[in-house]
């Protein structure tokens, strides 16, 4: 028989090919008989490739829902950060500074924020995103209050 | 994706069942397909998880193609990546004479590759003949098995053999069953 020259792998390639091929064309019974003479139960096998499936679906799931809610946390602070980022740090310290007229503010709060002019521009950023997860938001900050 | 290959590919919910639905004959040749892909990287079982993953990730699975056939020719495909891995594994070696030094140098190796490709080769050719010395006794399966090396169609390989069609199928599962019986887990090149 005429060889075209090739390597050695490629041929056992060609030949990995062709078994998959064999396989995948032989019917069942064939299939069923062969793993039986090689000492083989289908029924077993079968349960437990079920069950591993099943198992890796399972997994799957779970990284799928973990990978989801990390998404929408990281969205949330993006959105959060997004909304800090663009406020006016000049008219949010003077709102800052007005909390404390606010009945509806606790105590803490109005103290921390009657410093403002001693907090930095990242701690007014802070405060405003503690504030705004109690509802209170300066003007044009997201849905202001 | 537009909406006439999405009509046209299982969602992934219709994998994840189709696969629920393999009959015990379609697991054992699910099994059978991964331990002729297995190779020395990556196993049969790693194979077939790994499919399973692709499968779940919603690679596209057309509508036409069996789900088992699907499954198999993603275990060739891994099997394929991770031959490809090893083949140009780069190799790092330090190139700083100082070895205490913070910073470390590095550079492929082609000594380390070129290694690991002489004996991947080596490994190759010996399986090659191992394969051939099963049909000693039977020059025709000889013929056919390297036929399908070569990549010759059934026509040429039946033509060169004078093998009618029946002959020649059952010399082909003669062939399997024999490698079969001998590389149980593959040949795990």
């Amino acid at each position: 028989m005429t060889g075209k020259k090739d390597t050695e792998r490629t041929a056992l390639d060609r030949l990995a090919d062709a078994l998959v091929e064999d396989i995948l064309d032989a019917s069942d019974e064939d299939i069923l008989t062969e793993f039986t003479e090689d000492g083989g139960d289908a029924k077993e096998h079968g349960d437990a490739m079920r069950k591993s499936f099943e198992n890796r679906l399972l997994a799957a799931n779970k990284a799928r829902m973990a990978a989801a809610k990390a998404g929408v946390a990281a969205a949330r602070r993006a959105q959060s950060e997004g909304l800090t980022a663009q406020i006016d740090l000049t008219a949010a310290r003077v709102w800052l500074s007005r909390l404390g007229e606010r009945p509806d503010v606790p105590e803490g709060l109005t103290l921390a924020a009657r410093k403002e002019d001693e907090l930095s521009d990242a701690d007014i950023r802070g405060m405003l995103e503690d504030l705004a997860e109690l509802g209170l938001k300066p003007p044009g900050y997201g849905g202001s209050s | 994706m537009n909406s006439q290959q999405a009509a046209e590919t299982r969602s992934r919910d219709e994998i994840v069942e189709a696969i629920r639905a393999l009959s015990d004959a379609d697991w054992v040749r699910l099994r059978k397909v991964a331990n002729v892909y297995a190779r020395p990287s990556i196993t049969a079982e790693d194979l077939l998880q790994e499919a399973f993953a692709r499968a779940h990730d919603g690679r596209h699975c057309p509508r036409h193609v069996d789900v088992v056939r699907f499954l198999a020719e993603a275990m060739r495909s891994i099997a394929n990546g991770e031959q490809e891995k090893v083949a140009n594994r780069t190799v790092l070696v330090s190139v700083d004479a100082e070895a205490h030094r913070e910073t470390v140098l590095a550079q492929a190796d082609p000594a380390g590759s070129a290694e690991d490709q002489r004996l991947a080769a080596e490994d190759a050719q010996a399986i090659y003949t191992g394969l051939f010395s099963l049909f000693e006794d039977d020059p025709v399966a000889r013929d056919v098995l390297e036929g399908l090396m070569e990549d010759l169609t059934a026509e040429e390989i039946r033509e060169l053999t004078d093998l009618d069609a029946t002959a020649y199928a059952s010399k082909r599962k003669l062939i399997r069953r024999r490698i079969d019986k001998h590389y149980p887990e593959g040949w795990t090149l």
